[in-house]
């Protein structure tokens, strides 16, 4: 456990103490949106916009994993960048830096322990009752009524791999901000700060309390998920609203392909070949390759899944998909221990290979 | 039972071009038989079989799916068999957690001389599919 020091400082004055101390050129935070309702991830080059800055407002209308991809994946930024990530937004920018689609040269990573986002839907930023009772649930360690189911199974929602965390949960929001500085990034930035190290901090027990909780939510969910996915019928079942529309793919931050597999010309089919199919099976429910879509996509980045929610968020039909891809990716996660986004250093399992491994994976 | 032994699995075997590719060459000089209702077909590499193609196969009517290739060590490309091997592992963790018989899938090793083993996974391979019965999902209408 890092070293929590109290920073005497509000969110504001570490915001402003970004720019006038660590000379970061930006900050990337969650910010207000002028129609007042809704937030936005937002990069803010100096301090006029800081005042409409909400770091911690409970929505993901993206994974901030792909911003930070498009910020870095040519060139890294020639200054500095303190960019606000969410654990699993960071876990995602860990996988994406594995295929090349990300870098962290130059960027200061602050995150925090997350208590989760409503359905992006679900939270406006004048929902003030839904607000409060969401602050008091962060404050005392537990799931507030309403976050993403994924959110409220998720057990890792502490600031793994941050350079500087944010320790919030167990804690009221008007208190000073309790920091810690796990990296070398972080340790230098915390010296630029000119913080008091001298006034340390004990962690919170509602942490533990709340990982009790979550872990109780995650066994449900997935026993939940593997009960309805059960064979044939329960996949068709499940997927059975399915509109195809592949938008769970597009803000999905693993699914990084500029030109999915997918939508390409591989599944653009002659009008004949829906003929054949029609004729083999008696009738063809059109678009087609509905279940070959989840369970392709599936085999493509289940192996990096980060949990993070954004594909069911977006589904416009309600199906449980990050729930189904987080059962089923920590499934085949667990074939090669692999954590996604835990730790940089271990290799994508799809991009390593050994010679004597797996054998109980041959006929 | 007799149901089960008329029944004719729809088989797809995938074979690398080098030591798959190599095994069937070597069967069919052996002149050995094999069963007649597979239907190979070669790829570059193993490590070129991306799940979705034995999805797809599964999906629109195959009962079982077949991969070999090189051997370890013996890959024409170095790593491409270990890519199948893990991207096997993959699949089939899948299809066990979507209760969809991983079974229906076999990743097997075979040297472009071992004629006699290709034949006789060919025909192994048969008999498990015809034990398996039918595979459910290639027969839904709705997928
Ligand atoms: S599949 Fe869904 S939950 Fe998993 S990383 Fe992609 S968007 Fe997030
Ligand atoms: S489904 Fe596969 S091809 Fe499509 S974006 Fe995701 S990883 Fe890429
Ligand atoms: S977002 Fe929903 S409806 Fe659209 S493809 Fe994904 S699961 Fe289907």
């Amino acid at each position: 456990m890092e070293t929590m020091i109290d920073s005497r400082m509000i969110m504001t004055d570490f915001l402003a103490a970004l720019f006038d101390k660590l000379d970061v050129a930006a900050v990337a935070a969650m910010s207000k949106l002028p129609s007042g309702e809704k937030a936005a991830y937002t990069l803010f080059t100096d301090k006029s916009g800081l005042k409409e800055c909400v770091p911690f407002f409970p929505a993901m209308p993206a994974n901030a994993a792909r911003a930070i991809s498009k910020l870095t994946r040519e060139e890294a930024p020639s200054k500095t960048v303190a960019v606000f990530l969410r654990p699993c937004e960071l876990r995602a920018l860990t996988e994406l830096i594995k295929i090349k689609q990300a870098s962290l040269d130059n960027l200061l990573i602050i995150s925090y322990d997350c208590s989760g986002v409503f359905p992006f839907q679900k939270i406006n930023l004048s929902d003030e009752t839904k607000l409060n009772a969401y602050q008091d649930a962060v404050s005392t360690g537990k799931n507030s009524e309403g976050i993403r189911p994924v959110c409220a199974a998720c057990t890792r929602f502490t600031p793994r791999g941050a350079d500087i965390a944010i320790s919030i949960v167990g804690r009221s929001a008007d208190q000073p901000l309790v920091l810690s500085f796990p990296s070398e990034k972080g340790q230098t930035a915390a010296k630029q700060l000119g913080l008091d190290v001298s006034k340390t901090v004990e962690a919170s027990p509602a942490v533990e309390s709340l990982a009790r909780e979550r872990k109780t939510a995650e066994e449900a969910l997935t026993e939940q998920v593997n009960e309805s996915l059960s064979g044939a019928q329960g996949l068709v079942n499940i997927f059975d609203r399915c509109i195809s529309c592949h938008a769970c793919s597009y803000v999905c931050p693993i699914c990084y392909c500029k030109n999915c597999y997918f939508d390409s010309q591989t599944f653009e089919y002659f009008p004949e070949s829906y003929f054949t199919r029609m004729t083999a099976k008696g009738t063809l429910r059109m678009p087609v390759d509905r279940v070959l879509f989840h369970l392709g996509r599936l085999s493509h980045m289940g192996i990096s899944c980060v949990a993070c929610g954004m594909c069911e968020d977006v589904c416009p039909v309600n199906i449980p998909v990050s729930q189904i891809f987080k059962t089923a990716g920590s499934k085949a996660q667990a074939v090669f221990d692999y954590i996604p986004g835990e730790n940089s250093d271990d290799p994508l399992p799809l991009l390593a290979y050994a010679e004597n491994e797996l054998e109980e994976f041959e006929d | 039972m007799d149901e089960k032994k008329e029944f004719t699995p729809s088989i797809i075997y995938g074979l690398c071009s080098w030591c798959g590719t190599g095994g069937s060459e070597t069967a069919g000089a052996m002149h050995l038989q094999y069963a007649e209702n597979i239907r190979p077909f070669r790829v570059p590499c193993t490590g070129a079989i991306d799940p979705v193609y034995i999805l797809r196969a599964l999906i629109e009517g195959a009962d079982g799916f077949a991969v070999s290739g090189c051997h370890p060590g013996d890959c024409h490309f170095d790593s491409g068999n270990y890519r199948a091997r893990r991207r096997t592992a993959v699949l089939k963790s899948l299809l066990d957690t979507f209760g969809l018989d991983s079974e229906r899938v076999w990743l097997r090793w075979v040297g472009h001389g071992e004629g006699k083993r290709f034949a006789d996974t060919v025909n192994e391979f048969n008999d498990h599919i015809k034990e398996m019965g039918g595979n459910p999902l290639a027969k839904r209408r709705d997928t």
